[in-house]
């Protein structure tokens, strides 16, 4: 018996020492994790010549798609405006590939970009480019179209079924709280014939990082150069007044509730969420492009835009397609972006992320129509598909 | 009983502090050879450990001596970190910081511009006073609430309910208690806010009279998101705090104080509020600081809930608006994408200054606590 309780005491004190250490270790990582521990980065930001013709790239991603054997797993995170499709390119991408899973996760484009660039997730998923400070400052991140999105514009007027256009000067001062009441008479002046209530406006904006209000603030920049862009520019963070009336919503669901819940609300919403917006009796309006139109995001003149603008890309991809020059154009369009480490943890990984993109944006496979119009976004244009591929490759 | 207990290096004598009426007990149990102390005693064969490591018990004294002061070497690093990373802010913002009500990080797609010798977005500009302003009278608005309903509820279930129904109304509480914060959040969206926006404030901005103070409940009421919401989910947060506290307490009150009020004449009422209530009044205070501190960095619930609105200050009381704790959740994944890390650090003053403000509302409740019984414990005294 004193023998055991001999034992059981050497094990008590072997296991103080334990818990100790444990505690120790848990308060040294505790406080060294802050600490900038930045990803391992390599040269592979140097620019590099736009792929060959469309030939070349259905090969070459066909080559690209397979992924090396062995189990890998891969996390995405970010855009909410892109989660509904990697949900339907993740299950779809495993079914073809089973030793490939890949987790999808909607945390805002902000999300994206940072857990990209410290490592945390192998794909990250932004509306928004990188910065040129941000590309500086991680020399190895890439940002990889992988279709084409854009914004709309959506409102709650109870009882209000007529067509109501908006201009980026009214929308600008919609968010600076100097329009306030759907009656205004700077409304009233690009509606004619329309009757509008006497209502309080409610401007939604994100709460979060996001590369809606990325879009949404570019395109109020572009269109308002001297009211908005010179006082409030862009961000994936919502940089406009803080006006009393306003609400901020947390991702591209939590606009489409909150405006639901708010009468005399206005809110920017991604276009791969007007299933819901529809749902939820939401209504849409038409915005003025650069030409002086006023319109509704469809295929055809998000197209027009992104063909009009597609050739200025650079090789970096890093693009704004916001307010283009086509007078058919729908002025709030974007390149939906994989933010991807050129340097990944390993050489299988690496394969994987690029092979699960290259499928992604294969208009034999992920880029095609059935996966795409569930969302309501568009397929890259062949260009922007070839430069997409060869950002591809440098992945290793 | 001159057996060395070696674990700490002393004579079991000096265990004890003088007085301490519990101690010879203590050293019995060693003695029966029950006691944990019994494996390192002397007269006992050494330990193989004891054997490879002779110095082992000193060195395990030193050892939890240092594991003692974790905590406040932890409590040191944090801080010491958190002003480290605020130090770009700090520098930049200055007083500003305490002044000013812009909350913009500015545009990090335009080239950094420095200011003070640190690299920020233009346009970056970081005031703190309507997050202040929020955090403040959330946590106002869910005390003022809570302190009542739970006193109230505390003395019911000690001094009327049937011995069962209190138990059972106690453990309740408790249960109330550990509901995690998010699900509180998931319910203040889902149906606290619909149903005060649909139902109940439309109706009190109506008819509140428009005065001074009370004009605060005029105006719009919005669509349920905002500083009443938060507040009356925070309130709902901390009353299992305070009013589980304030049930102990009352239990110390002795019963031959209150038996002897009654057979004073005093009615229900005035035993409360004579006897029990200035019996434990310093406890009251300890509690209801308790649940302020929680109600000051709660943050997942009220992020939720708040409308996330920064750089404003409230309107009235249906206002959207934001807290500290809740900013610096929502935002500190977009602040990470600020290459020069501006945002970050500003998040960070924030902290620190959350930080300073819990623990000035734990020193004002102990002076508060002190000058009401004299002794710096939540405690009971005598009427």
């Amino acid at each position: 018996m004193a023998e055991a309780k001999k034992i059981k005491g050497r094990f008590l004190k072997l296991g103080w020492l334990g818990t100790g250490l444990a505690a120790l270790s848990i308060v040294a990582a505790a406080c060294s994790s802050n600490s900038g521990s930045s990803p391992t980065t390599t040269k592979a930001g140097s620019t590099t010549q736009a792929g060959g013709s469309g030939q070349n790239v259905t090969s070459e991603l066909q080559s690209l798609e397979k992924p090396p054997t062995g189990s890998i797993a891969l996390s995405e995170t970010g855009s909410t405006l892109l989660f509904p499709l990697f949900q339907l390119w993740a299950p779809a991408y495993n079914s073809a590939y089973p030793n490939v899973t890949v987790t999808p996760a909607g945390t805002g484009s902000g999300t994206g970009i940072a857990q990209a660039a410290a490592g945390a997730v192998q794909i990250g998923a932004s509306d928004a480019y990188l910065s040129s400070s941000q590309v500086s400052k991680y020399p190895g991140l890439l940002n990889i179209p992988v279709a084409i999105s854009a914004q709309q514009i959506n409102y709650n007027i109870p009882n209000f079924t007529g067509k109501l256009q908006l201009s980026g000067s009214v929308l600008s001062e919609i968010y600076q709280g100097k329009i306030t009441n759907w009656n205004d008479s700077k409304i009233a002046a690009i509606n004619p014939g329309v009757t509008l209530p006497n209502l309080t406006i409610v401007p939604l904006h994100r709460s979060d990082g996001s590369g809606d209000t990325f879009l949404f603030t570019q395109y109020l920049s572009k269109s308002d150069a001297n009211g908005w862009g010179t006082n409030y520019s862009y961000n994936t963070t919502w940089t406009g007044p803080a006006i009393s009336s306003a609400l901020a919503e947390n991702g591209n669901g939590g606009m489409v509730s909150g405006c639901k819940a708010t009468p005399g609300c206005i809110a920017y919403i991604g276009i791969s969420f007007l299933d819901q917006t529809n749902a939820d009796g939401l209504g849409e309006a038409y915005i003025q492009n650069a030409s002086g139109k006023y319109m509704q995001p469809d295929s055809t003149n998000i197209e027009a835009e992104v063909n009009s603008l597609v050739g200025q890309t650079p090789a970096n991809q890093a693009m704004s397609l916001i307010y283009g020059p086509d007078a058919g154009g729908y002025p709030i369009v974007n390149y939906e972006y994989a933010i991807v480490n050129s340097t990944q943890s390993d050489a299988n990984t690496a394969k994987a992320v690029a092979a699960f993109l290259a499928w992604c944006m294969d208009p034999a496979n992920g880029g095609q129509a059935s996966y795409l119009s569930k969302v309501h976004f568009e397929p890259l244009p062949s260009q922007a598909l070839s430069q997409s591929v060869t950002q591809l490759k440098q992945i290793h | 009983m001159q057996a060395t207990w070696v674990f700490d290096g002393r004579s079991s004598t000096t265990v004890s502090a003088p007085g301490d009426v519990l101690a010879p007990s203590r050293i019995d149990e060693r003695d029966s050879g029950n006691g944990v102390g019994q494996f390192a005693r002397n007269d006992r064969p050494m330990s193989i450990l004891k054997k490879v490591f002779p110095k082992g018990d000193t060195l395990l004294v030193w050892f939890c001596k240092f594991l003692s002061y974790l905590p406040l070497l932890a409590l040191l690093g944090i801080v010491g970190e958190l002003f480290f990373q605020a130090l770009p802010s700090i520098k930049v913002s200055g007083f500003g910081f305490f002044t000013t009500s812009d909350w913009k990080p500015g545009s990090s797609y335009a080239n950094p511009i420095s200011t003070s010798g640190v690299m920020h977005p233009p346009g970056a500009h970081f005031g703190i006073v309507p997050l202040i302003v929020g955090t403040i009278s959330t946590s106002l608005i869910a005390i003022v609430i809570a302190v009542p309903v739970s006193i109230g509820a505390a003395i019911i279930i000690v001094e009327k309910l049937p011995a069962k129904l209190s138990g059972f109304l106690g453990l309740s509480l408790e249960v109330l208690a550990g509901v995690p914060s998010v699900v509180f959040g998931l319910w203040g969206v889902l149906v606290l806010g619909p149903f005060l926006s649909h139902h109940i404030t439309p109706f009190i901005s109506k008819h509140a009279p428009n005065v001074p103070v009370l004009n605060i409940f005029k105006g719009p009421t919005g669509a349920g998101e905002g500083l009443l919401t938060s507040g009356l989910v925070l309130s709902l947060m901390i009353i299992p705090i305070i009013a589980s506290t304030c049930r102990e307490l009352f239990r110390q009150v002795p019963v031959t104080a209150r038996e002897g009020a009654r057979a004073l004449g005093m009615t229900d009422y005035e035993v409360v509020r004579k006897v029990d209530i200035p019996w434990v009044s310093s406890g009251i205070i300890g509690a209801s600081v308790l649940g302020l501190g929680r109600a000051l960095g709660e943050t997942m619930a009220v992020a939720m809930i708040s409308g996330s609105v920064t750089g404003t200050f409230p309107a009235n009381i249906y206002s959207t608006m934001s807290t500290i704790a809740a900013t610096i959740v929502s935002q500190l994944d977009s602040a990470l994408t600020d290459s020069t890390n501006f945002f970050v650090s500003s998040l960070a003053e924030a902290g620190l200054v959350l930080l300073a403000m819990s623990l000035m509302a734990n020193l004002f409740a102990r002076f508060l606590v002190k000058r009401v019984s004299g002794t710096a414990l939540p405690v009971g005294r005598g009427v």
